[in-house]
């Protein structure tokens, strides 16, 4: 009887997930969005990630099973070395954790009850780092406290030598790294503290409780979660690090550097991928811990507003060591910034400090290249990653399906995971097309575009079969018909205007002009495909004829950028045609669906499984997926606010005056969240400008990156070009957050600003 | 009937799996062409989950949902006809009262004249004229209130919804809009459902007044009816205030009851079907049923009691009374000196026999 209840409990709650799914899948925007945040997160995060654990387990070139590099842990020869760096990376990790959420607890303190003077202006200076690239207080930090430093060598004359403690090794990182992240930690704190009503505390008071005890026993004990949470995310930052132990971590390698090592100086991707096996260990548990122990508060919570009853502490004594431990630190800060400045405009740090140009020219002349790319590549980065973040974030608090939380923790846990190992990811699954990846998510798209054309199976899996055969030997045309890759894209352009055709005589009454029009853009876009290089070629002959060495380069890079455009990879290119298709096909009557839609799964087909497809190394879509990647997290939370200011009856409303869902949605949801959603999306674009780790491999003689570059100046000893490089990178963010708030100001008068905290 | 609703349950998957949660649970109301009917209840009775489902913002786990012979359990609420007034009116802020009316006019793709027509005429309807400029965050509360009725009423829909439109008005303003949402609705004679937990309001502008608990209907009737003649002790405790005294009934006299209730013998004029001679039963007695003398007189039906605490209110005195062990409230209206009994006192209680009710439960 027990067992037969259950049976249907069970058997009920499968139907139901089946029917929330079956909901989606009746509005095709939603399905298709669905499709897409799902392919690109188990693409980007989830396919990179399995692999380097994987690998981890075998030799790479016999492929056989192997325990090599797990077992040295074990083996007294590689032992020290090996658990030595166990033991740095721990200590770095605790170290920075607790010292930073100390120096944020501080601050927080200091900001929301001390009355902290110009409070304001300290907020936004606080969060200088955040927008920072990864070392650029690693570099300040060598200028200052350096062998050469400023402070060290000219102010208080110590000569460093052997035996004199110096500013590279463990201490000197975790200090580096307590600055770079305790914004973060302040930023957590804060909020905590802003949300507990004061009510309490005052409560506390009046049944006779000293400052001191309420502190311990109430104010304590309600910010421990927030104290908690602070620590952990500072613990995964600092393991996750890459830049600063690569800069000050000396003779004391820690994982994530032994890691970039094997990579970049060994070779050798199973030790790599078995080392990063290790750091994913601590970094996952402590996500998964923050995820369900710590972190079981809903997005509400968090986005809450704060009480409205404050509470300033009184006592000159405890407001004053707040506010000049606050001034104390912050005076450090702005310090180390300043110390960048100068650095970029003396000629040789701490040796000859006249103040010149010369850096800056260097940097504008050998790093245009980097400083262009990587501008251009985050700023395409961003609108994708904020449709991603906006689709995730829409289906997250607007829609109940089955694998929501999955997705939700999918599409955070590619920020999370050290950018190291994502990137050796990206290498492992895409330096080849990764087969059973392209195959699955083009027969999902075909399994969606059939079911808006029949609801029985049978004939369903026939037309997906059939086209996806009919797809992948469309491939042979050019070797049949004897004609070269150009010759195959304008036949593949000819079918596409077929299906214009096609679709201008079989598309219901009024939608002709938009179905032809959907399939004429296919077929123009190969034609442009084809054609583009009229045009590059000429412009780039132009480019090297113009005077001087940056002209030259300039529209050297303009060209490349024009060809990420126009000459995209023909997989992406397959799948977006095959998306555009299913709008197409469900415009068509009933009998045109069944050979419009066969016709466009073949023709995507061949554009999808030609040549080796989403083989995506050495490209710069790669970098703008790990960019997008990096930065999903931050849009999703961008996305997630600014819907949850909406409420849910605003939209009913509409639905009910009789707006369906794609009604309201453009005329109701997407005006009132853009604002919000665009301020946001400003620091997805300032993620993607300070990415290291997770490009660091991915990077390319034709595509250079300005993290790299500034990392690869230091090394060789170039600290002032270095710092040129770091001040105009943080010019960039900070010139693409005045111009966002800008325009929200004109064009939202005041209801919308950029807010600095969103950017951590 | 207009709209029906027949046998329907909405069940929603609880917290981790921790079963299902029957919000609404086999409900089956029908409601006729204008009239104004009101789901009464307290908060998580299911109400508002009912007028949901009616309006297809959630789709019925069981039966059918019946607009004008057309079944519609599945249609969504946009090919619906109904407008609904929110509780927090859910004015598009980025539109002004024009632009927020027209909202629904313009999806119908009416032309800009008729548009502008009708806008006025709604307009006039809810004195919101001059306003059509503003945006929504210059209007107070009462404007915003009656721009989202202004909204919903320009649809001319089949059926007018209200999700406790008044709750976050002030309680004067709530008492005129009241007045006002029913004159509008009889001169437009548009068929609504109300939804709310103050039971003034639902007495006030209903035709019919659902009582809702725990997802099922406890009570159709008028305003009379559900007061008067309860069904059961939950709508008696809810509408209003009772005492319920246990008694026994003895016999039918004429058209009422006898019973007995401790030594004396009481009759009373109505009682629920149930009722049965020989059973135990309970007496709903309203306070203001309750007659209390400082002598006792010769009538049989009279019984002593001693007065615990007497609070004097103004316009009424409320006496709180042991009977016999048994708590009792009292009421008087319009109470002079002598009414007002020390605490301690004897008194003499007679109950109204037209106005107190027999139910079957114990």
């Amino acid at each position: 009887m027990k067992a037969t209840l259950g049976m249907t409990t069970n058997r009920s709650a499968l139907w139901r997930r089946w029917q929330e799914l079956r909901l989606i899948g009746q509005d095709p925007v939603l399905a298709l969005g669905l499709i897409a945040v799902g392919a690109f997160v188990s693409l980007f995060v989830v396919l990179p990630l399995v692999l380097v654990i994987w690998q981890g387990f075998f030799d790479p070139t016999t492929q056989a099973v192997s325990f090599k590099y797990f077992s040295q842990f074990v083996d007294p020869y590689y032992m020290p070395h090996l658990w030595g760096i166990l033991r740095n990376t721990m200590v770095m990790g605790l170290g920075a954790a607790l010292g930073g959420t100390i120096l944020g607890f501080i601050f927080a303190y200091a900001l929301v009850r001390c009355s902290m003077p110009f409070g304001r202006a300290v907020h936004v200076v606080t969060l200088l780092p955040t927008i920072s690239p990864p070392f650029a207080i690693a570099i300040a930090t060598i200028l200052l406290f350096g062998r050469n430093g400023l402070i060290t060598r000219q102010l208080l004359g110590i000569r460093f030598g052997p035996g004199v403690n110096d500013i590279y090794g463990l201490d000197g990182l975790i200090f580096v790294q307590v600055v770079t992240f305790f914004p973060v930690a302040y930023l957590i704190i804060r909020a905590m503290l802003e949300r507990i009503d004061a009510s309490m505390e005052e409560a506390a008071l009046s049944l006779g409780a000293s400052k001191l005890h309420i502190f311990r026993t109430v104010t304590l004990p309600l910010l421990s979660p927030g104290l908690a949470a602070s620590f952990l995310l500072l613990f995964v930052e600092s393991l996750a690090d890459l830049g600063n132990p690569l800069l000050l971590g000396g003779n004391s390698n820690v994982l994530a550097t032994e890691i970039y090592q094997a990579v970049a100086g060994q070779f050798d991707q199973q030790k790599a991928a078995s080392l990063s096996l290790i750091l994913l260990v601590p970094t996952l548990t402590i996500f998964l811990l923050q995820r369900y122990y710590i972190g079981r508060r809903s997005y509400v919570a968090v986005t809450g507003k704060p009480t409205t009853g404050r509470i300033f502490v009184k006592e000159p004594v405890t407001r004053w060591t707040f506010i000049v431990l606050t001034l104390i630190t912050l005076a450090l800060v702005l310090l180390l910034y300043f110390s960048i400045l100068a650095g970029s405009f003396t000629r040789l740090w701490g040796i000859d400090n006249t103040l010149q140009l010369s850096n800056y020219v260097t940097a504008f002349t050998r790093g245009l290249n980097p400083i262009l790319s990587t501008t251009f590549l985050s700023a395409v980065a961003t609108p994708l990653a904020g449709l991603l973040g906006m689709v995730i974030a829409y289906l997250v608090v607007r829609r109940a399906f089955a694998g929501k939380q999955t997705l939700d923790f999918v599409s955070n846990l590619g920020g999370a995971v050290p950018g190291t190992i994502l990137g050796i990811g990206y290498i492992l699954a895409f330096i080849q097309a990764p087969w059973y990846a392209v195959v699955l998510i083009f027969v999902l798209l075909a399994a969606y575009l059939t079911s808006r054309i029949t609801s029985q199976w049978l004939p369903q899996l026939l037309i997906v079969l059939g086209g996806t055969v009919a797809g992948y030997y469309f491939n042979w045309l050019p070797y049949l018909l004897n004609v070269n890759e150009d010759g195959w894209r304008y036949l593949l352009a000819a079918g596409f205007v077929l299906l214009a055709l096609a679709g201008a005589a079989g598309a219901q009454p009024g939608r002709r002009r938009l179905v032809a029009l959907l399939f004429g853009v296919m077929a123009l876009t190969l034609v442009i495909y084809n054609l583009s290089p009229l045009l590059t070629e000429p412009l780039g002959r132009w480019g090297r004829t113009l005077p001087g060495v940056n002209w030259p380069k300039v529209v050297a890079r303009l060209v490349s950028f024009i060809e990420f455009f126009v000459r995209p990879n023909l997989a992406i290119l397959g799948y977006t045609f095959l998306t555009l298709s299913i709008f197409a096909v469900m415009e068509m009557k009933a009998p045109w669906r069944l050979v419009v839609g066969f016709g466009a799964i073949a023709l995507s087909g061949a554009l999808v499984f030609f040549g080796q497809s989403l083989s995506l190394v050495g490209t710069p879509y790669i970098i703008v997926a790990a960019y997008a990647v990096r930065s999903l997290p931050a849009s999703v939370r961008a996305g997630v606010a600014a819907l949850q200011q909406i409420d849910p009856s605003i939209e009913e409303a509409s639905t009910i005056l009789g707006g369906d869902a794609q009604y309201t949605f453009r005329n109701v949801t997407l005006p009132l969240i853009l604002p919000a959603f665009f301020a946001g999306l400003v620091f997805a674009f300032a993620r993607h400008m300070t990415s290291l780790s997770a490009v660091i491999f991915l990077t390319t003689a034709q595509w250079p990156i300005l993290t790299v570059w500034i990392l690869s100046e230091v090394e060789q000893g170039g600290m002032s070009v270095a710092a040129a490089y770091s001040v105009i990178l943080i010019a960039i963010v900070l010139v693409a957050i005045g111009l966002m708030s800008l325009w929200l100001k004109r064009t939202y008068g005041g209801r919308q600003d950029v807010d600095m905290s969103a950017g951590a | 009937m207009y709209l029906e609703l027949r046998n329907i349950s909405k069940h929603f998957a609880g917290r981790e799996g921790a079963g299902e949660v029957r919000a609404v649970d086999d409900v089956s109301i029908d409601i006729g062409r204008g009239q104004f009917v009101t789901l009464l209840g307290p908060s998580g009775c299911g109400k508002t989950t009912t007028l949901r489902l009616i309006a297809g913002f959630e789709f019925p786990t069981a039966g059918a949902i019946v607009l004008d012979g057309q079944p519609i359990n599945e249609l969504p609420p946009n090919r619906r006809d109904m407008a609904m007034v929110f509780q927090s009116y859910a004015i598009f802020p980025h539109l002004n009262v024009f632009e927020n009316i027209a909202y629904g006019l313009k999806i119908k793709k009416l032309s800009a004249a008729e548009i502008k027509t009708k806008v006025a005429g709604v307009l006039d309807l809810t004195e919101l004229q001059g306003l059509e400029n503003r945006a929504p965050n210059q209007l107070s509360g009462g404007q915003q209130q009656r721009v989202a009725l202004a909204r919903a009423l320009v649809m001319e829909p089949k059926v007018l919804l209200f999700d406790e439109p008044l709750s976050n008005l002030d309680a004067k303003l709530r008492v005129q809009m009241r007045s006002e949402i029913r004159r509008i609705q009889q001169e437009l004679d548009i068929t609504s459902v109300y939804v709310t937990h103050d039971q003034d309001e639902a007495m006030v502008m209903s035709d019919q007044i659902v009582v809702m608990n725990q997802g099922r209907v406890q009570q159709i009737g008028t305003a009379v009816g559900i007061y008067r003649r309860p069904a059961n002790r939950f709508v008696a405790d809810f509408i209003g205030r009772a005492n319920f005294l246990p008694v026994e009934v003895l016999q039918r006299a004429g058209d009422g009851w006898q019973v007995r209730l401790h030594e004396a013998t009481l009759s009373v004029a109505a009682a629920g079907e149930a009722v049965q001679a020989g059973q135990a039963a309970t007496l709903l007695v309203r306070p203001e049923s309750v007659r209390l003398t400082p002598q006792a007189t010769a009538a049989s039906e009279i019984l002593p009691a001693r007065v615990i605490r007497t609070s004097y209110l103004g316009s009424l005195a409320e006496y709180e009374l042991d009977l016999a062990g048994q708590h009792l409230i009292a009421v008087r209206h319009d109470p002079n000196e002598a009414d007002l009994y020390p605490s301690g006192a004897t008194v003499y209680v007679q109950f109204l026999r037209d106005n107190i009710y027999l139910l079957a439960e114990g």
